[in-house]
């Protein structure tokens, strides 16, 4: 359908806008994004094409470096979490029996705990960094890959491709990699994409809250100034309005990329018949 | 109890037990004491209905499946007693051909990498020497280097069964279980893979287990015959022999031989059943009285 | 023996499956007769338009499917029916046995409702009396003890019963016409014959389009023979004549391939049904094509009594 495929390439473009923004904040932001850089709650104007908030911080750059705060966020956490899920899921559907057991009724006294709450109470009480936050995120959201990962798993496992290299000698770690793995990752890259899109959106939900990692600028975090030191009451737009947009396009792309990534893969999954 | 001097395979009061049902509470008795053997080069046939275990017994001879009971000793070996790493080491010598080719292939890799991957997982030749054995193989097999570089959905059934084929006879086992390898196939594709594999069975002297449900494949691959019912071996003997005198109530069944044939009755036990030998080499399960 | 005027007659039937590589050819200038009471074989391997042929007739092929030509039963051309008619010759006047792949029972209902659905859909009955039909066509099936196995889900019963079940549910109305795909498929050799037993016992008087790719099958039920190859009828005519003295190259070769008769394979495998062969589409693989058979289309000729054969041999 051509259709999706302009949806898979637009989506991608813009995921890779926001990649290249990262990358390249210091060159692209006009101004260091805690100096004071002016009058504070300044207008957009030709300096400041964002206007300036209470602090009188350049708001287009921080929005700039808020970027990689963002996505540091939600790709490392994303690749934790499937890391974590699919090395957990291999092992759990693979072996079966009882290292299954042991997995499954570990996850199932994980998952009676409510992660975003369990995140809140963490990250308060170890005020950790961004890289220490998209850890902890990482690990509570792949605890829940395991199942996903597990179910294509334990199909995989008994498949008669599997059973065959059994037969000719491979060992269970060969198995594991050369077999299993290649067969589940499709399923691992639309997990990783949705996952990312999950914890760029908690990360901000968590800046927003005020558990933000002060030394970097996130999202988050502009949009809680923007709206406690009266952003909103004040009228001030150019506060709280860029930050928001920044958030909802990433999301949205995303979500496309995450879609059309699907379709794609899905003939090829039919065509498994696993 | 029933073979020559050059046994290659000699099963010994094999048994496997599932447990089933509700809580794991019904023991399936797939395979309950099957004692036969194969001597070097030969084809025993193993026919019986769809459930009467002889896909398990197949898996269990080549410890596919752990046997509950039992031994089968491979060659003066004892693979019931290997321990796992020696076990993975022996594997080379004996292999599986599946009923279904395309499933036993999987499905991200391409037909040069199927092919060598059993040669790397031994560490049998360097990177050269397995670029040689691929091609030399996937001719043997009747395909061209043209199919090396395609998946298996892109190519037939019969041809992906060429390719299973290839990848197994790279380890160049001595034994060999097929699991009805032509079951899902059409006639004339069947007749091209069986008598593939019969040339290159020939030429390499492969001992195998052939197990299947149709009359007429068994007839054409094996040299002698083992009909299964149950769990267990109820005849064995000379594919001429037992499917054209049966003896045992559910092989004239399988054959539609006459019910009122007197000459070949099956014999009679009055205690447990055992094998009795109605004429050489051709045993059958006495039914109790 | 010809004269009697046929219950269906397939006249030119050219169905297609329009695909991203191109259009599948699936069956071309079918033409085919069933006769009343007869059961006619229509024996092919995979890719030779069998099911699709059994499909055209009861319209039940995907709707971008192009089909040309005709079919004609007791004279009405289906393929001009609206589909409020087609519904009502579909299970009452031509029913068909499914192929028995594990999903042409509905898992979840009881084997009996699904009969008894089937015999409230076409004959009206109710409650009760619906399910005593169901009981009396499984035990018509010889199902043991139908009244129990009636109250049964699907993965209860076995392959061969499951297979009986589907004939029942075909039973189900009486239907004058009964097109059985693949009902053997499968089964080990004491069920199939039971089956093919069954089949005899159940359809004294009917027409049979009894689609298999299983020659032992096809010599047991079968009065006539259709062999198909690459979408069209290469050699029709009396079982005993095609089975036994063969004349169409790819018939003698598909008689030959069996392990029971020498096990001799044919050469190369079958065309694409995209692009195929010019002239004869059995030529490539023929030992006997000459020039000719790669250039002409042959046209079934009439070879023996009521036996006609696509060769350019006899031409």
């Amino acid at each position: 359908m051509p259709g999706r495929s302009v949806s898979f390439y637009i989506s991608l473009g813009v995921v890779f806008v926001y990649c290249a923004v990262a990358l390249f904040a210091p060159a692209i932001a006009p101004f260091d994004p805690f100096a004071i850089s002016g009058s504070p709650l300044a207008p957009p104007d030709a300096a400041h094409i964002l206007g300036t908030n209470d602090l009188a911080q350049d708001i287009f750059s921080r929005l700039v470096w808020g970027t990689r705060a963002t996505l540091i966020l939600g790709f490392l956490g994303a690749a934790i979490s499937v890391a974590l899920g699919t090395f957990g899921g291999i092992v759990s559907g693979y072996y079966g029996g009882r290292v299954d057991e042991a997995i499954m009724r570990f996850l199932d006294v994980m998952m009676t705990i409510p992660s975003f709450p369990l995140l809140l109470i963490l990250t308060i009480f170890f005020r950790p960094g961004i890289y220490m936050t998209a850890v902890l995120m990482g690990f509570l959201g792949g605890l829940q890959g395991v199942r996903i990962i597990r179910s294509q798993v334990l199909s995989l496992a008994v498949a008669d491709f599997v059973v065959g290299t059994k037969a000719l000698g491979a060992g269970d770690g060969y198995i594991m990699a050369r077999h299993i793995l290649p067969n589940v990752l499709p399923l691992v890259g639309v997990k990783f994409i949705f996952s990312a899109q999950h914890f760029m959106v908690v990360g901000i939900g968590l800046g927003f809250l005020g558990m933000g990692d002060p030394a970097v600028v996130d999202w988050g975090q502009m949009i809680q100034r923007a709206t406690q030191n009266g952003g909103i009451i004040l009228g001030l737009w150019w506060w709280l309005i860029p930050p928001g947009l920044a958030v909802t396009f990433l999301s949205l792309a995303l979500a496309w990329f995450g879609y059309a990534f699907e379709d794609r893969i899905n003939p090829r999954l039919q065509v498994m018949r696993v | 109890m029933m073979h020559g001097a050059c046994t290659m395979i000699d099963i010994c009061d094999l048994k496997t037990y599932y447990s089933a049902g509700f809580l794991h509470r019904t023991e399936v008795r797939a395979v309950d004491g099957v004692s036969f053997g194969i001597e070097k080069g030969e084809t025993l046939g193993l026919v019986g209905e769809s459930g009467c275990g002889k896909t398990t017994l197949g898996r269990s001879v080549i410890r596919l499946i752990e046997p509950t009971g039992g031994r089968v000793v491979f060659d003066g070996t004892d693979v019931t007693a290997l321990s796992r790493k020696d076990l993975r080491r022996f594997r080379r010598r004996m292999q599986m051909i599946f009923q279904d080719a395309y499933t036993s292939l999987n499905p991200r890799m391409r037909v040069s990498e199927s092919i060598a991957e059993p040669l790397r997982i031994h560490r049998i030749e360097d990177r050269a020497g397995i670029d040689r054995r691929v091609r030399d193989l996937i001719e043997a097999v009747g395909l061209n280097e043209e199919h090396l570089n395609r998946r298996p959905y892109e190519l037939s059934g019969g041809q992906n069964q060429r390719v299973v084929l290839a990848r197994v006879l790279a380890l160049e086992p001595e034994f060999i279980v097929a699991d009805e390898p032509t079951a899902g196939l059409d006639v004339s594709v069947q007749a091209q893979i069986l008598t593939l594999f019969r040339d290159i069975w020939r030429e390499y002297h492969t001992t195998c287990l052939y197990i299947s449900h149709d009359l007429g494949v068994v007839r054409a691959m094996s040299d002698r015959v083992a009909v299964m019912l149950k769990g267990r071996i109820v005849e064995i003997g000379q594919v001429a022999d037992v499917l054209d005198h049966p003896c045992h109530p559910y092989t004239r069944l399988l054959v539609a031989a006459p019910v009122d044939d007197k000459e070949f009755s099956c014999p009679v036990s009055a205690g447990a059943p055992a094998m009795v030998e109605v004429r050489p080499g051709h045993w059958v399960e006495a039914t109790a009285r | 023996m010809t004269t009697e005027e046929p219950l269906l007659e397939v006249r030119g039937l050219t169905v297609g499956f329009p695909t991203v590589d191109g259009l599948v050819k699936a069956a071309n200038t079918v033409d085919l007769e069933i006769r009343p009471g007869e059961t006619l074989a229509l024996l092919g391997e995979t890719g030779s338009g069998k099911t699709v042929l059994g499909m055209a007739i009861l319209r039940l092929l995907q709707p971008n499917t192009r089909i040309e030509g005709e079919i004609l039963y007791r004279g009405r051309n289906l393929l001009s029916l609206s589909e409020g008619e087609m519904q009502k010759i579909r299970g009452r006047e031509i029913a068909v046995v499914l192929q028995n792949t594990g999903t042409s029972l509905n898992p979840v209902l009881r084997v009996g409702d699904q009969i008894a659905e089937a015999v409230t859909l076409h004959r009206g009955l109710r409650g009760g009396d619906a399910e005593a039909a169901a009981v009396t066509l499984l035990d018509r099936v010889r199902i043991f003890d139908p009244a129990r196995m009636a109250r049964e889900y699907p993965h209860r019963f076995s392959g061969g019963m499951r297979e009986r079940a589907l004939i029942a549910l075909a039973l189900a109305c009486e239907p004058s016409f009964l097109i059985a795909d693949e009902p053997t498929r499968g089964l080990d050799a004491v069920t199939k014959r039971e089956i093919l037993d069954l089949f005899s016992e159940i359809n004294p008087g009917r027409s049979v389009l009894f689609i298999t790719h299983d020659i032992e099958a096809a010599a047991t039920l079968a009065v006539r023979v259709a062999v198909m190859y690459a979408g069209e009828i290469v050699e029709i005519g009396p079982v005993d004549a095609v089975l036994s003295s063969p004349v169409h190259p790819y018939t003698r070769g598909l008689l030959a391939s069996l392990p029971e008769r020498g096990m001799r394979p044919i050469p190369g495998s079958s065309p694409s049904l995209i692009t195929l062969p010019p002239g004869c589409r059995f030529s490539p693989r023929c030992t006997r094509a000459v020039g000719r058979c790669k250039k002409e289309h042959p046209e079934l000729v009439e070879v023996g009594p009521d036996h006609d054969a696509r060769c350019m041999y006899y031409d």
